[in-house]
């Protein structure tokens, strides 16, 4: 299946959750990443159970703390 | 002290009901323009604004911008003395 | 308001753009803004709104200058290592424009003082170093209705949002809770770009003007993200989280409040 990951389009296999899209995006800090697919976010306990479909477009948040 | 108006601005203002008058002669490019612009833009709509500016770059320049902001240009007067004046009718947004 | 002849020199590249113009400029005149945090971020956004002519500017921070700031907060220079940051941010900006009325505010913000040193201002500037203070922020100026620009950098990266009542998601939507302390590394153990400082403190002074005097469209409703090293500048829609704690349908969060303090850095802004 096809996938929009942070803006790049890329091929995927079929029935891949968030999580295991986390891992094999090497996500750092997978803890504390905030995802949006389709715009949407998606709770945080649900990241197992939230399949991707064809054409899904799935952003990744990352915290960025610093300012001083 | 006041100087009497030039005869051709004189000229100017029997054709023209002149409502306010802006000098932007002591400025260069591109204040010329937004001294210009702050004058019109604190005018109200239909009213008549003269405006003094020198030869040159401004003379050259001023009329077109104040048309593109949309107002009326009435007429533009050589005053003889190195400068012009400028008649707009303020045309509001 | 009348402009005399070297404020029309002075603002005069501002006041020939159509979306500015005379009406804009003096908008930007009579425009409050808030920089919480006198650091990396709010260097840049202070000497760009004070330059701008903005009429009243607020700058908040405890902290004193430090030697290691100067690689990134360019309000500063070397001769002010040991001043109060706000003191330096003042002076600075009054150099540049002695036209804008620059308010110190010497202390760090917390929840008992937020409400009321955000309400004298029209528009809020996050330019804080830590996540307890980023949550503040986002939760009092959500709770007052205030507008405010969220930003945070680190190493090559940053990344901002604006947030005004009503239109698109706020800080928490995006990431809830604080993470725990230490968690995320920080600019102090991470390291960053002293221009990176520069392009997002910057970016958040052109949301305050644009905020100011109505031209285009505010970055809400999305997170502009920025990796130096790879270039990429990347705006990503980003929804309101309908359950958020802050600005959701049913909020829990009502009153600012304070999250404890990361361990090794203090409340530090």
């Amino acid at each position: 299946m096809n996938l929009i990951v942070a803006g790049a389009r890329k091929e995927y296999e079929d029935g891949l959750s968030v999580a295991e899209l986390i891992v094999i995006e090497n996500v750092e800090t997978p803890m504390y990443v905030s995802v949006s697919v389709n715009d949407e976010f998606i709770k945080s306990g649900e990241f197992e159970t939230t399949i991707m479909k064809e054409n899904d477009n799935v952003e990744f948040l990352y915290f960025m703390g610093g300012g001083e | 002290m006041v100087l009497p108006p030039r005869s051709s601005e004189r000229t100017a203002m029997r054709e023209y009901d002149i409502d306010e008058t802006a000098d932007i002669t002591d400025v260069v490019c591109p204040v010329t323009f937004v001294k210009a612009r702050v004058a019109l833009d604190e005018m109200e709509d239909g009213r008549v604004l003269s405006i003094r500016m020198n030869d040159g770059e401004p003379v050259q320049n001023v009329p077109r911008s104040i048309k593109e902001d949309g107002h009326k240009i009435l007429k533009l007067i050589d005053n003889g003395d190195g400068t012009y004046s400028l008649i707009v009718r303020k045309v509001g947004e | 308001m009348a402009f005399s002849n070297e404020q029309l020199e002075r603002y005069s590249r501002h006041m020939i753009l159509d979306e500015v113009g005379v009406k804009g400029q003096k908008k930007i005149m009579k425009g409050r803004a808030l920089i919480i945090g006198a650091g990396g971020l709010g260097a840049p956004a202070a000497l760009y709104l004070a330059a701008s002519g903005v009429g009243v500017i607020g700058i908040a921070d405890a902290d004193a200058v430090d030697l290691s700031n100067l690689q990134r907060q360019v309000i500063h220079t070397t001769p002010d290592v040991g001043k109060p940051k706000v003191e330096s941010a003042r002076e600075t900006m009054q150099a540049i424009n002695p036209d804008v009325e620059v308010r110190t505010h010497k202390f760090f913000v917390t929840a008992d003082n937020i409400s009321s040193l955000i309400a004298d201002y029209d528009f809020v500037i996050d330019g804080t170093d830590n996540f307890p203070a980023k949550f503040l922020i986002n939760d009092a100026c959500v709770i007052s209705k205030k507008p405010f620009s969220h930003a945070g950098i680190i190493r090559f990266q940053g990344q901002l949002m604006t947030w005004v009542p009503g239109e698109g998601p706020c800080y928490r939507c995006l990431f809830n809770n604080p993470p725990p302390p230490d968690a995320v590394p920080t600019c102090r153990q991470a390291g960053v770009i002293g221009a990176m400082a520069g392009v997002i403190g910057c970016l958040q002074a052109m949301e305050a003007i644009k905020f100011f005097t109505g031209a285009g469209k505010l970055l809400t409703g999305s997170l502009l993200t920025y990796n130096a090293l790879s270039m990429d500048f990347r705006k990503i829609k980003l929804a309101r989280r309908p359950g958020c704690a802050v600005c959701g349908e049913n909020p829990s969060i009502t009153k600012p409040f304070d999250y404890a303090a990361p361990v090794c850095e203090g409340i530090t802004i």
